[in-house]
């Protein structure tokens, strides 16, 4: 059955709507969609970020499903690059590229 | 909001939120705050991207509190986003750009919305979904277009407590550099300019009331340019080396703006130079329809352009921008390439269009070439043309790469300032504050080094010179105390 999910991008005035099979739809699927439709790029200069309108709580958890019928707001930012002393590699950088290549980011990784 | 902080965030501080072209060159858009009046200055869009992709980061902030809109000038990475923030988005505010702006914004505009569909059209097999690229159509175009306001240069607006005045930017017909005031706080915001008088542009000029902050472009950070003429020299002597060697000489160009600078030239050139050039056997094409329809643009506001070019105009009576050995070609399917010739074509980053299939027809064959006059933005054809690839991708075909042989050259006609030239016009502004925009990273974190070693001695005085280089969304705040309110009163 086909479900939809509404969006808006926080500049715009008008809202759009994503059609979607199922009774909801997670928040990784739904920005890859948003990412595609919307044709954003490659993911490597931007991140994009769901929000609840009610309160404007950001979306952080990949997997979080968000029942069909809702109401999104997205915003698409700047990639970020940020020193994180704790990880090996020193430098994370925020950008969508998961999205687009289709890796969900892992909460829990070994080693 | 990240916060780049260096006083205290209050209120009252004044709040500078690049939203793009902050260390890059491409979708100009910077917001500034100041004691609850908001201001934006260009909304462009960013040459290598397209559709959403090329926007300002407009998510990040609230357009709607928005008082006033300035745009500097017609090229489209200041203000080819414009239709989409009137149209689309929650911008409530008024627009203001110079009378020629406007009059060429509307023609441009018009062809960008026109491009980007047939470039959609042409690569309609790839995309994966039904979704075009356009940010906005004709009718967008047309309904924004009237609401625009103009602004003659030396004039002052005085919009609910913030005051702006346009000044001569030169760069391009219509440039305008933009002075605002509020609540005693003066700013400067340059847009692209040059300091260099031209074959039709005055140099920029310098605002005669003092400025507290000044943000400046930054494109060619601390590079040198030749002087004009020897540069004038260099790309005739190029262009006929080439073309009496039977060679083609395709020039890339942005069809409005610094092209009727190199028409000045070339025309010029071609008329002294009959003789060896076959008595008109060697023709220069310029496709662009585009040009042809604003050609009575340049020629209505010949009274903003510079002594020279108005003198001419007055004794011959003839309008300097019709020329004698320029065609025109309208339509790129009736040119006959038999033989040497000289084409100005767009874009001129060769990212599509008749500049880059000519390119792909002509680049396998050394005794062509290709000269690049403007600036080329990161991730275009004509920045990666720089680094004399062996072959280029195909735009029609991306299974072909096309060898190249061609000779490939850079010689800037971009008018922006060179190292020099901004640091001139950066100590006669005498801004305590300067904010960097409009230039690739290193360029401007180079240039940030140069003047910070420049004002050295200011440092730990009152005078000390502070230069920010932020990053797109990334806020810069700054205090100025006092001293503001009293200077207001006082005046
Ligand atoms: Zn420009
Ligand atoms: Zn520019």
């Amino acid at each position: 059955m086909s479900s939809t999910i509404y969006y808006k991008f926080y500049s715009q005035k008008d809202i759009s709507r994503l059609p979607f099979d199922g009774t909801g739809i997670t928040v990784f699927d739904l920005k890859k969609d948003i990412i595609n439709i919307n044709a954003l790029g490659d993911g490597t200069d931007f991140q994009l970020k769901l929000y609840n309108p009610d309160g404007m709580e950001e979306y952080v958890d990949d997997t979080q499903v968000i029942p069909r019928s809702s109401t999104v707001i997205a915003k698409r930012a700047p990639a970020t690059k940020s020193i994180h002393s704790n990880v090996n590699t020193g430098m994370r950088i925020s950008n969508a590229t998961r999205y687009v290549i289709g890796k969900p980011k892992i909460f829990k990784k070994l080693g | 909001m990240q916060n780049n902080n260096t006083g205290t965030t209050t209120n009252d501080n004044f709040r500078f939120f690049g939203l793009g072209g902050s260390n890059e060159v491409g979708r100009s858009c910077h917001v500034i705050r100041y004691k609850g009046k908001t201001v934006m200055l260009d909304a462009g869009v960013h040459p290598a991207y397209r559709g959403m992709a090329s926007l300002p980061f407009y998510d990040e902030i609230d357009l709607s509190t928005i008082d006033v809109l300035l745009i500097s000038h017609f090229h489209l990475d200041h203000a080819a986003s414009l239709p989409y923030v009137m149209q689309k988005t929650n911008f409530k505010g008024r627009v203001f750009m110079t009378h020629p702006t406007k009059a060429i914004y509307r023609w441009l505009l018009k062809d960008f919305v026109r491009v980007t569909s047939l470039s959609n059209n042409a690569n309609s097999n790839i995309r994966t979904s039904n979704d075009d690229d356009n940010l906005y159509n004709d009718t967008d175009l047309v309904e924004s277009f009237d609401r625009i306001e103009t602004i003659d240069y030396h004039s002052t607006m005085d919009i609910s407590g913030i005051k702006f005045t346009a000044y001569h930017a030169g760069h391009v017909l219509g440039a305008a550099m933009f002075q605002i005031e509020i609540a005693g706080l003066r700013i400067l915001f340059t847009g692209d300019y040059s300091r260099e008088v031209d074959r039709h542009l005055n140099s920029a000029e310098v605002p005669p009331f003092s400025t507290d902050v000044l943000i400046v472009e930054s494109t060619f950070g601390t590079a040198t340019h030749e002087p004009r003429i020897t540069r004038e020299r260099k790309l005739t002597s190029l262009i006929h080396n080439t073309v009496v060697k039977g060679g083609r000489v395709l020039l890339p160009v942005f069809a409005l703006g610094r092209a009727q600078e190199l028409l000045l030239i070339l025309d010029e050139y071609w008329t002294q130079h009959s003789n060896d050039l076959g008595n008109g056997q060697v023709p220069i094409y310029y496709a662009s329809n585009l040009a042809r329809k604003c050609l009575n643009v340049f020629q209505t506001y010949i009274n903003m352009m510079n002594d020279n070019i108005r003198k001419k105009f007055r004794d011959s009576k003839t309008n300097p921008f019709i020329f004698k050995n320029i065609l025109y070609l309208k339509n790129i399917d009736d040119f006959q390439d038999f033989g040497p010739s000289v084409m100005l074509a767009s874009p001129g980053m060769l990212q599509n269009g008749v500049s880059r299939d000519l390119l792909e027809k002509w680049c396998p064959e050394e005794k062509n070439l290709v000269l690049i006059t403007g600036y080329s933005i990161e991730g275009t054809m004509a920045k990666f043309l720089m680094l004399q690839p062996d072959h280029i991708p195909s735009i029609n075909n991306p299974d072909i790469s096309v060898p190249r042989r061609c000779q490939v050259e850079e010689i800037s006609f971009a008018a922006h300032v060179d190292f020099q030239e901004n640091l001139d016009f950066i100590e006669q502004v005498g801004a305590g504050k300067i904010i960097l925009v409009h230039g690739e990273s290193n360029p401007m974190g180079r240039l940030k080094s140069a003047l910070l070693s420049n004002f050295k001695n200011l440092k730990n005085t009152e005078k000390e010179v502070k230069v920010y280089n932020p990053r797109n969304c990334v806020l810069i705040s700054l205090e100025f105390k006092g001293v503001k309110v009293a200077k207001a009163i006082g005046t």
